[in-house]
């Protein structure tokens, strides 16, 4: 779960104060987990550093959180290029690609096109794991059946959420 | 170059729109998946790209023949000799033993009855179930009676087999053994596979996959 | 006992509540079974309306006998008019207390008429004139239902003052004798025993299957009872129930229909077989037989179907492998049938009525036999049908599995072919007897007439030769003999010229002498018989004869051969020129003067035309009530055909996607409903055939085929097999569609 990608997706709905920040994104994906302060300076240190995102004026006052960080030309095209790379198919990657969906609809982005693009990288995978599978021992079927019964577990969350994105985009955009 | 190509398929019962320009591209002796949330209009898809059902709109070319052009005797005949099908359940006419079920296609294309029962028994033998042979389907287990109908489905040497949920009422292990067994005489004989699926695990058996939503379809290879 | 009432009364519910397809199939059942229930009942009226009528004949039956001088002197006499004849009375009331015949309010004074509605009907109608003449009287009044035997019946009660008491009785002291003999014609009374058993018997095959209307539903319904928990036994006790309701609605139904027909009764006019609406009452014990019976028959047919399909709790377990049937205790009804038939083979003479159970029991053992014998037949074919297309291997498959539902259709409709088949051979054998009769008779074209002793002849022969188409008028005598053998012989005594009237003898010479053999060939004298002579005693030796063609049976012999033998009757013979248009009518006007003195008789070409008619109504009657009966049949056919198609919706719509050509699916349709037909068809044909020569032989007469009546059912029974299946087809096309691709 990158949460430099997160924090540039949610600039893009206009320039923010890291405080309004830490806030949005504890909101949508920080239920278990908020965000410390520190996380938040960091990483946005570092995408001003990658030059991703800029300085958009400070109010009066003094302390970080009186800064606004708007999303740069470079920090777009990263966020799409992330949001068209499906992950790498592995267990438990709900988070991140929960995040990818909110923040392509929270962008006005296909947030099918990710979810498709992620099911196409899954049943790659679970092709490979099959042939396996056909071809190999018991051991080998054993094995590969469990690695294909998780990640059938994640193409059925992935084909419920494209079957909800109706209502998730009501929501997120709330 | 495609072997069955569909183009802007809409169709609907009543105020339902099954299809809503769906698009599919079928390559010879590839298995390509249709995937979809139920009621998404895969069946109905698989219904018109094999000539069962007249799209509203729309053209279906099968080796440059153009389905909806076609009457229905000659989409019948279609069906009998150049696929094949296999159905979730209930396919296998419940009179006759699992050899004359198989038998059945190449009787009704003319052949003598002891010469379509012996290329069946072969077929039987292939997909492991030649000890069922004698029996009707209602004496056989759900695997393979399944096996019986994949059987009846190759026997024809079809050039496309449409497979509607074929492990549908299957549990993994003899869906899975059903699958195999589906692909390996599919890819022997050279047949692509249209395989309606909504199971990942029974998708994964195939080389490419289609998703259907809304009546809508999303074939990558179609817009190459 | 209290468990199996409530069981009882929720099958009565589950037909009853629930949706409107389980209100449609009842009223179907209701009017199924209501149909057969109406029949059942006329029929279980029959016996009061015979009733009716003997009494009111006996009613009218003279008393002879008497103290005293007799009050009341009546002459019976009939007139032939065209085809009809006319029955009635001459009366001449001595007294004031004169008995009044029933139907009439006093006995006619001379000169009056009382005429019954139909012979009053006759007499305006187009035609009546040339009737008139005969009944010159003043109609004074009609006649009541108590005078009369049906309501179409011609009769007349006429005053005339010139009738004398005569010494054979015409005297009348009351009205009303028990008269016993007469009755029905013991060849007619056979073919109405095995008309009504024929008719009947598919009636009760019906009532059968409309039970079974709609069985398969039904049986889903009982197997989600099993579901939650009941017994097979009381799953049966329910179904019986169900059953019970059909039947109770049948009954219902069947009374309905009755009451509302009964009225109409005095419309139908088919001869004898009009009938007074009042007399039509079913005999109160029948009519409790028909009340028990058919909800008993609904129930047992119910359980006897259910017999072998065993409900599961997961729905109905048809795919078992099916039993085979046996065969020896189905050949026993036929075999027993037979058996009684030929028993009784030459037991019904010219007269004698035969003891009509062993007649009546073997008809309905051996017709009761083809819906016992069939499912075990179409088993036995199905099981050996092998090769042929796809199509017929999908109909036998299917019937292997199943062709006991099928068969049990069809039994009904083999019963109503079978009766149809006997019957028509049977009126058939009497028609060609009839006929033969009546063409020998066509060829020629005379009136007899027998006068009373006391008419003087010669004013008879004198009012002849004045009438218009008679060529000639000639005087022959009778008598009467007995053979060794105890053959009765009629002997006609008769000059060359009046014999050319009544016989083919082109070189007649006086002193020979002829014999005219029976229909059925038998010839009765030969020369050197001994005849005795009835009246006399006296023997007689039969001359030389020679075998002639002639109309009326019996020795024919000239006055030079005739030594030795007197006529007792003598009987003048008007020949008439056939070119005359209803030359008979106008001689019997002729001889309107002696209204009740004298007895004519036409021989000429009119009959063999009314003969045609009154057989051809028969016929067409007959034939009306099978082809109705049939109809039926073939609905029932196409509830289980269209049962079926509903049933295999799912394979039938795969087949069709999979590319097998609708057709090879109709014509595998075809072949299941025509199979069972085809095999009942012939079994029905060999088994009416077979009955009806064993009936012929049984009453004597000739055996006749009618093959056009067999032919023209035959073809509707291949006509309805193919309205069947075609009425199939828009179902089978529904269940082929894509949509019966889709699973629920």
């Amino acid at each position: 779960m990158s949460i430099g990608h997160a924090l540039l997706g949610l600039l893009e709905g206009g320039p923010r104060h890291g405080y309004d920040l830490k806030r949005s994104y504890d909101e949508r994906f920080g239920q278990d987990r908020p965000l410390h302060y520190g996380q938040v300076y960091s990483t946005l240190s570092r995408l001003l550093k990658n030059g991703l995102v800029t300085e958009a004026g400070v109010e009066a006052g003094d302390g970080p959180e009186r800064k606004r960080y708007a999303i740069t030309d470079a920090g777009v095209t990263d966020v799409e290029r992330w949001l068209s790379t499906p992950e790498k198919p592995e267990p438990y990657l709900q988070n991140t690609l929960y995040a990818k969906v909110v923040l392509a609809l929270l962008s006005g982005r296909s947030a099918t096109e990710v979810l498709d693009a992620q099911r196409a990288a899954h049943l790659t995978t679970m092709r490979e794991l099959t042939k396996r599978k056909v071809d190999g021992d018991l051991a080998d079927q054993l094995i590969c059946d469990f690695a294909l019964f998780h990640l059938e577990a994640d193409l059925r969350w992935l084909e419920l959420t494209a079957a909800r994105l109706d209502q998730l985009a009501v929501e997120v955009t709330r | 170059m495609s072997l069955l190509k569909a183009e802007g398929l809409f169709k609907s019962f009543g105020k339902t729109h099954a299809l809503d320009g769906a698009d599919i591209s079928i390559r010879a002796g590839e298995v390509v998946a249709v995937m979809g949330p139920s009621g998404s209009g895969k069946s109905t898809l698989l219904h018109c790209i094999a000539g069962i059902l007249p799209p509203d709109k729309g053209t279906v070319h099968y080796s440059g023949q153009d389905l909806t052009a076609m009457n229905d005797s000659k989409r019948s005949e279609l069906r009998r000799t150049e696929f094949g099908f296999v159905f979730q359940f209930g396919q296998l006419v419940p009179e006759l033993t699992c050899l004359e079920n198989v038998a059945l296609p190449l009787r009704l294309s003319g052949m003598k009855r002891k010469d379509a029962e012996r290329a069946s028994r072969d077929w039987l033998a292939r997909l492991e179930v030649d000890g069922v042979a004698d029996q009707r389907p209602g004496e056989t287990s759900g695997g393979q009676g399944q096996r019986v109908a994949v059987a009846r489905a190759l026997v024809t040497r079809p050039k496309v087999i449409f497979a509607d949920e074929p492990t549908g009422a299957l549990d993994s292990l003899n869906g899975e053994r059903v699958m195999h067994l589906l692909t390996t005489a599919a890819r022997e004989t050279g047949a692509a596979v249209v395989l309606v699926t909504h199971e990942p695990r029974v998708a994964a058996y195939s080389d490419r996959e289609v998703v259907v939503r809304d009546g809508r379809s999303r074939d990558v290879e179609f817009a190459r | 006992m209290n468990r199996v009432m409530s069981d009882l009364a929720l099958g009565v519910r589950l037909a009853v509540g629930g949706s409107r397809k389980s209100w449609a199939r009842l009223a179907l059942q209701g009017v199924g079974i209501g149909l057969g229930v109406a029949l059942l009942l006329f029929a279980a009226s029959l016996p009061s309306v015979m009733e009716a009528r003997d009494d009111r004949q006996d009613a009218r039956n003279p008393v002879t006998e008497g103290a005293g001088p007799a009050p009341l002197l009546a002459i019976e006499q009939g007139h032939p008019f065209r085809s009809e004849y006319i029955r009635g009375s001459y009366l001449k009331a001595r007294s004031p207390e004169a008995p009044v015949p029933p139907g009439i309010d006093r006995v006619p004074g001379d000169g009056e008429i009382f005429v019954s509605p139909a012979l009053a009907a006759l007499l305006d109608a187009p035609g009546g004139e040339l009737l008139k003449p005969r009944f010159p009287q003043k109609v004074i009044g009609t006649i009541g239902q108590a005078g009369l035997q049906n309501p179409n019946e011609l009769h007349f009660y006429a005053g005339d003052a010139k009738i004398q008491e005569e010494p054979d009785g015409n005297t009348v002291y009351g009205w009303g004798v028990p008269n016993d003999g007469g009755g029905l014609n013991p060849v007619l009374w056979l073919l109405s025993v095995v008309g009504l058993v024929v008719l009947l018997f598919p009636v009760l095959v019906f009532v059968g299957v409309a039970t079974r209307l709609a069985a398969a539903q039904r049986d889903r319904r009982l197997a989600a009872l099993r579901l939650v928990g009941a017994a097979a036994s009381r799953v049966r006790l329910i179904a019986s129930g169900e059953a019970l309701a059909g039947a109770l609605a049948g009954l219902v139904v069947g009374f309905g229909i009755f009451f509302a027909v009964r009225p109409s009764v005095n419309g139908i006019s088919i001869a004898e077989l009009s009938t007074f609406s009042s007399d039509v009452m079913p005999a109160p014990a029948l009519t409790v037989t028909v009340v028990v019976a058919v909800p008993v028959l609904a129930v047992v047919t119910s359980l006897v179907a259910m017999r072998r399909t065993i409900i599961e709790p997961l729905g109905v377990v048809r795919d078992q492998k099916p039993v085979r049937r046996r065969l020896w205790w189905r050949l026993v009804p036929v075999a027993a049938g037979v058996a009684l038939l030929v028993s009784q083979i030459g037991e019904l003479s010219a007269t004698a009525r035969p003891d009509p159970w062993p007649v009546v029991t073997g008809i309905v053992l051996l017709m009761l036999g083809i819906p016992v014998l069939l499912p075990w037949l179409v088993e036995r074919v199905v099981f050996t049908v092998r090769g042929g297309s796809p199509a017929l291997q999908l109909a036998v498959r299917r019937l292997q599995l199943d062709s006991g539902t099928a068969a049990r259709v069809v039994g009904g409709v083999a019963v109503v072919l079978a009766g149809t088949v006997t019957l028509q051979m049977t009126l058939a054998g009497v028609e060609q007897d009839v006929r033969t009769n009546e063409e020998k008779e066509a060829s020629f074209s005379y009136l007899t007439i027998n006068p009373d002793p006391a008419v003087d002849p010669g004013a008879i022969t004198a009012a002849l030769e004045k009438t218009a188409g008679v060529d000639g008028v000639h005087e022959i005598g009778r008598t009467f003999g007995e053979l060794n053998s105890g053959e009765y012989v009629v002997v006609t005594i008769a000059s060359c010229e009046a014999l050319r009237s009544q016989a083919t003898v082109p070189d007649c010479v006086d002193g020979k002498a002829y014999v005219v053999p029976f229909s059925n060939g038998l010839v009765e004298a030969k020369a050197g018989d001994v005849l005795t002579i009835k009246k006399s005693g006296e023997r007689w030796t039969v001359p030389a004869v020679e075998t002639v063609e002639g109309t009326r049976p019996g020795l024919v012999v000239t006055p030079a051969a005739a030594r030795g033998l007197r006529a007792e009757q003598f009987e003048l013979i008007a020949v008439l020129d056939g070119a005359v248009p209803d030359v008979a009518e106008h001689t019997r006007n002729a001889l309107a003067a002696y209204p009740w003195q004298m007895h004519t008789y036409f021989v000429g070409q009119d009959d063999t035309n009314e003969a045609e008619r009154v057989f051809g109504v028969i016929r067409r009657a007959l034939l009306a009530g099978s082809l109705l009966t049939l109809l039926v049949a073939a609905g029932s056919l196409l509830v289980v055909a269209l049962e079926q198609v509903r049933e295999r919706r799912r394979p039938l719509a795969v087949m069709a996607a999979s590319g097998v050509p609708r057709g090879t699916l109709a014509r595998s349709l075809l072949w299941q409903n025509a199979l069972p037909l085809a095999i009942s068809t012939v079994v029905s044909l060999a088994t009416g055939i077979g009955l009806g020569v064993l009936v012929m032989r049984v009453s004597g007469s000739s055996v006749a085929f009618d093959w056009a009546g067999i032919g023209l059912v035959t073809a509707v029974v291949v006509g309805l097999t193919l309205a069947v299946t075609a009425l199939t087809l828009p179902s089978l096309r529904r269940a082929t569609g894509a949509l019966g691709l889709r699973t629920e």
